[in-house]
């Protein structure tokens, strides 16, 4: 069974190269109230807002892009993690993945909804932070567990 | 549905991993047919029957609840 959407095997470990470090600098990020690593660069802005400012419609701007390299990496990373095939890429597993995903979405909104209810000023603004990632670690926590608990199943008798 | 794989591969020598390699397929999904967790699709069953060169009734049974 072929899933066109999916990418080669080969990509998942170049997409753990990029997750593992931006998970490691966004726990940094976050620790340091998005203030700790400052990486001061010239970009190119579609549009930027200032609090005390003018808008800006296509220029480039001076400002800490950390944040933005940051979640380019975990997103890529975590967007070839979740859509290259496994080395046996079957209908079964496609099957875990698709379960998967419908689960990640669906514990994703559980989540929001319960962070809407319960979670009101400055913290919601975080809440929206983590909530741009938690779909795509949710799912590679599900799939990957889903896969783990399948192949320890099988016994290593020959025949049981 | 009930399914005789594992009593199939027994009576031809075969081993999960050997089987999943003639119908290509992972071991999981072997092991997760076996273990009635996964219901193969038509043509997956079709490429078991002719592994073990039986009808497909013979190794695919339907339950009561199905």
């Amino acid at each position: 069974m072929s899933n066109k959407l999916l990418l080669p095997n080969s990509y998942k470990k170049m997409g753990w190269l990029l997750l593992i470090p931006a998970t490691v600098l966004g726990i940094i990020l976050i620790a340091t109230q998005f203030e700790g690593l400052p990486l001061e660069a010239t970009t190119f802005a579609i549009y930027n807002d200032e609090v005390i400012g003018h808008k800006q419609f296509f220029s480039f701007i001076h400002t800490n892009i950390i944040n933005t390299v940051t979640g380019i990496l975990f997103i890529v990373g975590g967007l070839l993690v979740s859509f290259s095939k496994e080395k046996t890429e079957d209908e079964f597993i496609a099957n875990l993945r698709q379960s998967s995903l419908l689960w990640a979405v669906f514990v994703n909104y559980i989540l929001l909804l319960a962070a809407f209810a319960f979670i009101y000023g400055t913290a919601f603004f975080n809440v929206m932070v983590y909530n741009m990632f938690t779909v795509l670690i949710i799912f590679i926590a599900r799939f990957n567990y889903m896969l783990y608990r399948n192949a320890k199943l099988i016994p290593n008798e020959k025949y049981n | 549905m009930k399914n005789t794989i594992k009593i199939e591969r027994a009576i031809n020598n075969l081993t999960q991993e050997e089987l999943a390699t003639k119908v290509s397929v992972s071991r999981q999904t072997i092991n997760a047919m076996e273990a009635n967790k996964y219901v193969p699709s038509t043509v997956l069953a079709l490429k078991i029957a002719k592994v073990f060169n039986k009808p497909l009734e013979q190794i695919f049974i339907l339950e009561e609840t199905d």
